[in-house]
């Protein structure tokens, strides 16, 4: 059981923790920052000021109870269906990888890709917005080419550690997709 | 053939394009500004509204100015995502063929795998 500190492409700091509970299985876990109390309240008094301002012109006390509302729900639904906690990347040799996002509410969403369509691990560069980043992708196999691609899975998507934290979770996985070489062979 | 040096006929195209845009310019000028009564008054009655002389610049302009922000959407829109295959492999890596190896001569130029490139980068050889 292994964390070490990294930064993302944005600069804020993450975490990387690994554990290796066997020979042929990993856990990669990536955790991000967490809702900092700065921002939030920034956030809140700028939506109450505007709202606010909003009740002096219209002379509305409607705006008021609106804003509060509005407040409320969005910070519920960003917490549920936004802000991630924490993302991490199980691989067992023989079976799959599972792909975990932990929310900061608690809800946890996974997908299981079984090892037969797993063609590899790589690290992809792609152009995001204005940058060009680094990101860890999983390479689905095309069943009827055993050479092509048929699918693109892009790992770690809200936290995206830099080139440093990819280099160490690839190293990892490909220790483990190598061992099916091996053994099929 | 096709060099850019100056021609005898390029000199009369931009010659011609020259004096033409400046009629252009005079023709509007003179549109804009000269009263309607006096257009008239030379029997010259067929002409656009005076509000176009006005509102064609600033359409233009407003365009020019929409133009660098759609342009930039457009550039946005059409990058491929994070998760598509584009990224990886195109039509032409997946037809290229395979060039025999040759001993003593440069490699042929082809397309390498991301799994390889990968593998060059990252894991070092020992």
């Amino acid at each position: 059981m292994e964390e070490r500190r990294y930064r993302s492409a944005s600069g804020a700091r993450i975490a990387l923790r690994r554990r290796q509970h066997s020979a042929s299985c990993r856990e990669l876990a990536v955790r991000c920052p967490r809702l900092r109390l700065r921002s939030l309240s920034a956030a809140t008094s700028a939506a109450w000021l505007a709202a606010y301002g909003l009740f002096v012109l219209t002379e509305n006390s409607m705006v008021l109870s609106a804003a509060i509302i509005i407040t409320l729900v969005g910070l519920i639904m960003y917490l549920h269906f936004v802000k991630i906690d924490q993302e991490s990347l199980l691989v067992i040799g023989s079976l799959g990888i599972q792909v975990t996002s932990s929310y900061a509410s608690g809800k946890e969403s996974t997908t299981f890709i079984e090892m037969s369509q797993v063609k590899d691990v790589v690290i992809n560069e792609a152009i995001h917005m204005q940058k060009v980043i680094y990101y860890l992708c999983i390479l689905l196999q095309d069943p009827g080419d055993p050479q092509g691609v048929s699918e693109v899975v892009p790992l770690f998507q809200s936290s995206k550690p830099r080139l440093d934290c990819l280099i160490e979770v690839y190293k990892s996985c490909q220790e483990i997709l190598e061992q099916r070489k091996t053994q099929s062979s | 053939e096709n060099s850019p040096a100056p021609l005898p006929e390029r000199a009369i195209y931009g010659f011609a394009l020259f004096l033409g845009s400046w009629f252009g310019f005079m023709l509007y000028l003179i549109w804009a500004y000269v009263p309607e009564t006096w257009l008239f008054s030379l029997g010259l009655t067929y002409w656009p509204q005076k509000y176009w002389a006005v509102a064609l610049p600033v359409y233009l302009l407003v365009a020019i100015g929409i133009g660098y922000i759609l342009l930039f959407g457009i550039n946005m829109m059409s990058t491929a995502p994070l998760n598509s295959t584009d990224t990886v492999t195109d039509n032409y890596a997946k037809k290229q063929q395979q060039k025999k190896f040759q001993e003593e001569a440069i490699p042929a130029l082809r397309d390498i795998p991301i799994s390889e490139v990968n593998r060059m980068f990252f894991l070092p050889e020992k």
